[in-house]
């Protein structure tokens, strides 16, 4: 379509410049006919102007004699009116390259700098296709940029990581994981999260190398559940149903029921054919909805306040900074943490030196934000 | 899809482009008519293909589409439609394809409108247009392409800069380029008659009327920025001698001294040479204005971007249109005739001397901008040339010639009487001491310059309505008979008459405030009242505010005559723009008669008080209800008749028409 178009208006293009060579021109124009022209012109106005009065009779007298003097210049003026011999060929060669090279500048030129394969992105029709995502899309992008600059930020990976899952990102998760237990050391939670993320890349099987890092999360506390479930998980892939299933039920029973996990053991229980879990539940309830609704809420609080310490802690290391200080103090009133935007404002001040101009308007920013310091 | 449409079209208008600056010129060479006409279609093609790039990015912007890069880096989508529609030329990129929409746009009028004028005049004008456009698109398309594309797209633009969301910004750009790339419409006609030799008799017809086009638009432009400083800055000044001001206000200058002298040679054929220079003088003027701001060698508003690349390139431009044409007029300006003759005293005169303090001025203005940068090229020195400099130079040089400006419509051509016409004006004089006397009485007894400038205001307004009085010939014949020829004047008099008239407002607009100014500033809050100007300004409530892409404290104040009589509320704001993160302020502005009380908000202070400052600005908005009056006499002016081009028609049809008018 869009060659077309660009088809069509080169052709327009070619057909303007042609257009004088079709047309047989209407016979040479005279420069100096047009001269006398506006002297005539002249002379009316002149005319004109005497007879309201506008200037003497006296004055008018003279202008006419300057204009006729004007004309009798113009027309003794011998301008070689020779024919305007047309040169046909060299007329035929000019419309020729003209013609040429309309098309070829163009689409030389655009080849180098256009990008026809980028379609036209109207935010409305992107928002309409990935309503959910599309904040996120830009968090992950600036988190990213973040931390491509300080890859040691230990917050920074730990909030990308669930939301590298949660978009189906399994390889930049797994390379956050990585970074984050080689920042902070390795614990259970961790390892099953790695273990999750190389699921989650082989499209939900539970390979060994997954099944070997469940284990290792399980030797570094026996009870961990996410292990524990793909476990089981692995095992009903084999086709081990029964061992699979002696799990889940297992961790039913020393698994608190508002844990995430005790609904979705019993879920797999049901998927697994298991009667008695069935006749118990059928299907996920409104609760374990709730639940996973709470959960997903849960981790975007939590992604936010990553966010935020990380703020702070950038602050600490480099104080001198007035916007972070106001973007801090704000952060924490909408997270409903008062005491710590006062304790933002302290350290703000603290860092520029109390009468300093920055600890002022600082204060007064916190002010209209309804942070006083007592 | 539509982007990359916009894209391509612009780069097809570079091709044809080319083909309009080499073909006609070509053609007038060889005296081939055909190869002449090219010209013509190609411009009103260039016009369309532009106008529908420009539409696209335009499109790009109202839907927010951030995979183009300018849209990213310059909108927002919680930003109000209008902005989004403004921040089209609300930067580097987007205001550069302005540029040459607008030239494109000038270039299809001379096509249009110029049918009549002679082949091969109209051929070299436009190969000459051409030229200019194909410069400026390969400069968009090398170093500022505004259809550059990011690919994946972000999901949310960086905003445009806060202090540019504003009404002003919507007019102030699209005027000023209009009176920019106006004069190079001049300048065509100027290298089209060196490249021919000749000056025909239609060559002043047609500089004038356009010349004059450009004229006002350049005026509402610069007025309408200084208005826009004057109430966005939160300052309350309406012009800072700012080298991008002064960008604009040399060609300004140029453009006045070139409408004087084109009304000399329409006129009197004289003077020719002169306007020829400076045509190409006024246009290169606007180039180098192009040139200071948008090559970021001024850091200010206007500064988008600093680039090098765009420098130079702009410089390279530059160098080739002015050095090329003064060497061109340096080359051919002996091939052209020379006009009459006049006497000192005479209308010419008097239009001879407007050119020569209005080109000293321009030259002051010029060296007064380009100094610092030379400086600092030179030696790495910073300084900046301020206002003491431009009042010390650019003032004295001017006033002279608002006090001679009277004079010039009453004298006659060719040879002129001045004592007579200082008779005439003995009224118009007297009018303006009175006041004079008056201010100085009533006013301020301490300021000398308030009362002189007034005087001097009120001595143009009453010379221009003198002019027109002596011209209808009220008081000599039967007010009947007066009326009537009022009635008949031509329409360039009442021009000259309004646009002098409104050079004199603008005067006492600037001299009042200058002058007589007052201002407060102190440190309020809620329930405190303070007085200004017999005015009692009493500090209502500070209030938050959300706007759709900024948050704000909304100050409310009471305003009350020291009498009791109330005068309704002022508000003024300080806005805080979340994406950029910049702060502005909003002034609350209330006007009393033509003076204006301006309010504006400072930082708290720790007590919880906020700094107010209040000014009085007596007569203030006489400074662009002038340039306004300025603009309807330059428009009155370009509707005259006789203006028009005379076009060789057959000869009844002609005839016909000379004994209809």
């Amino acid at each position: 379509m869009f060659w077309i178009l660009a088809a069509i208006l080169t052709f327009v293009a070619a057909v303007a410049v042609l257009r004088p060579f079709a047309v047989r021109g209407g016979g040479g124009e005279d420069a100096i006919a047009h001269d006398i022209e506006v002297y005539r012109d002249q002379l009316d106005e002149v005319e004109r102007d005497a007879e309201r009065g506008l200037i003497g009779r006296q004055e008018a007298e003279q202008a006419r004699a300057e204009i006729g003097r004007r004309i009798l210049k113009v027309s003794q003026i011998a301008e070689e009116q020779a024919e305007r011999q047309t040169n046909q060929r060299l007329t035929r060669l000019t419309a020729a390259i003209a013609v040429l090279a309309v098309p070829l500048v163009s689409w030389g030129l655009y080849t180098i700098t256009g990008s026809p394969g980028i379609p036209a992105q109207p935010l409305h029709a992107r928002i309409a296709e990935q309503p959910a995502d599309a904040p996120i899309d830009e968090l992950v992008s600036r988190a990213e940029a973040h931390l491509a600059e300080s890859p040691d930020d230990v917050r920074g990976w730990q909030v990308l990581a669930p939301v590298y899952m949660r978009l189906g990102r399994f390889g930049d998760a797994r390379t956050a994981l990585r970074n984050i237990m080689r920042l902070s050391g390795e614990t259970a939670e961790m390892k099953a999260a790695l273990g999750e993320a190389i699921v989650g890349g082989a499209r939900g099987m539970v390979t060994a190398e997954a099944e070997d890092v469940f284990l290792e999360a399980l030797k570094l506390e026996p009870g961990e559940p996410k292990a524990r479930f793909f476990l089981a998980l692995a095992r009903a892939q084999e086709g081990a149903t029964a061992d699979a299933q002696a799990i889940w039920r297992e961790m039913l029973g020393d698994l608190p029921e508002d844990s995430p996990w005790h609904a979705a053991a019993r879920q797999a229980l049901v998927r697994s054919g298991d009667a008695a879990a069935s006749s118990e539940r059928l299907g996920p309830s409104e609760e374990d909805m709730a639940a996973a609704s709470d959960l997903s809420q849960a981790d975007r609080q939590e992604m936010i306040e990553g966010m935020v310490a990380g703020l702070d802690e950038k602050l600490r290391e480099n104080p001198q900074d007035l916007d972070g200080w106001r973007r801090l103090i704000r952060s924490y009133i909408v997270l409903q943490r008062p005491d710590a935007a006062n304790a933002a404002l302290k350290r703000g001040m603290a860092a520029f030196g109390r009468d300093a101009p920055e600890s002022l308007e600082l204060q007064g920013f916190a002010e209209s934000l309804g942070v006083a310091i007592e | 899809m539509s982007i990359e449409l916009g894209h391509f079209a612009l780069v097809l208008s570079f091709a044809l482009a080319l083909v309009q600056m080499t073909v006609p010129i070509v053609g007038a060479k060889l005296r081939n008519d055909t190869l002449m006409r090219v010209g013509e279609p190609a411009a009103l093609t260039n016009f369309m293909l532009v106008a529908l790039s420009f539409t696209a990015l335009t499109f790009a912007y109202v839907q927010s589409d951030f995979s183009v890069l300018n849209v990213w880096e310059n909108s927002h989508s919680a930003k109000p439609l209008l902005y989004k529609i403004t921040g089209t030329w609300g930067n580097h990129e987007g205001s550069m394809l302005l540029w040459v929409l607008i030239l494109v746009f000038f270039g299809a009028l001379v096509a249009v409108f110029g049918r009549n004028l002679p082949l091969s005049l109209r051929a070299n004008v436009l190969g000459v247009q051409g030229a200019i456009s194909c410069a400026f698109i390969i400069f968009i398309l090398a170093t500022s392409n505004p259809f550059a594309r990011l690919d994946p797209a972000p999901m949310e633009g960086r905003d445009l800069n806060p202090i540019l969301q504003d009404i002003g910004l919507a007019v102030h750009p699209p005027l000023l380029y209009l009176g920019y790339v106006g004069f190079s419409v001049a300048f065509s006609f100027a290298i089209a008659a060196l490249i021919e030799g000749r000056l025909d008799a239609a060559w002043a017809r047609w500089v004038r009327p356009w010349t004059l086009a450009a004229w006002i638009f350049l005026t509402g432009g610069i007025a309408m920025g200084s208005y826009w400083a004057y109430y966005e800055l939160g300052w309350g000044g309406f012009w800072f001698w700012d080298p991008v001001e002064n960008a604009s206000l040399l060609p300004w200058l140029g453009g006045t001294a070139l409408l004087h002298s084109a009304l000399v040679m329409e006129k009197r054929s004289a003077l020719k040479i002169w306007t020829v220079l400076l045509a190409i003088l006024t246009f290169s003027l606007s180039l180098l204005g192009t040139f200071l701001v948008r090559s970021g060698v001024l850091t200010s508003v206007h500064a988008f971007a600093t680039d090098p690349t765009r420098g130079v390139f702009i410089l390279g431009i530059l160098v080739l249109f002015i050095g090329g044409s003064l060497a061109l007029f340096a080359w051919r300006a002996g091939t052209l005739t020379a006009g009459g003759l006049f006497q000192p005293i005479s209308r010419e005169g008097a239009l001879v001397l407007n050119n020569l303090i209005l080109t000293t001025a321009t030259a002051t203005v010029l060296i007064g901008t380009l100094y610092p940068l030379l400086i600092e090229a030179v030696t790495g020195d910073k300084i900046s040339v301020g206002a003491p400099f431009f009042n010390l130079t650019f003032g004295p040089l001017i006033l002279p010639l608002l006090v001679v400006v009277p004079f010039g419509p009453l004298l006659a051509w060719k040879r002129g009487d001045l004592w007579a016409v200082s008779q005439r004006l003995f009224l118009a004089f007297g009018g303006g001491l009175a006041v004079a006397l008056l201010v100085f009485i009533l006013v301020d007894r301490t300021s000398v310059l308030a009362a002189l400038g007034t005087g001097l205001g009120v001595w143009l307004v009453l010379g221009a309505l003198t002019d027109l009085v002596i011209k209808s010939g009220l008081g000599k014949v039967a007010p009947a008979v007066a009326f009537g020829r009022f009635k008949g004047l031509p329409r360039s008099v009442f021009g000259t008459a309004l646009a002098h008239a409104g050079i004199g407002l603008t005067t006492i607009g600037i001299i009042s405030v200058t002058t007589l100014e007052t201002e407060r500033i102190t440190a309020m809050q809620p329930g405190e009242t303070v007085e200004i100007h017999g005015y009692n300004l009493r500090f209502e409530s500070l209030r938050p505010f959300t706007g759709p892409n900024y948050t704000e404290d909304q100050a409310r104040f009471v305003l009350t005559r020291v009498t009791g009589k109330a005068m309704g509320e002022v508000m003024s704001a300080k806005r805080f723009y979340t994406a950029r993160q910049m702060p502005t302020t909003e002034a609350g502005i209330r006007t009393i008669g033509l003076s204006q009380l301006y309010v504006s908000l400072g930082d708290q202070t720790p007590n919880g008080k906020i700094v107010v400052r209040i000014w009085w600005k007596p007569m203030v908005t006489l400074i662009w209800l002038g340039s306004l009056i300025m603009m309807i006499g330059g428009t009155v002016s370009l509707l005259d008749r006789r203006l028009r081009v005379g076009a060789p028609m057959p000869r009844g049809k002609a005839a016909a028409q000379g004994a209809r008018a």
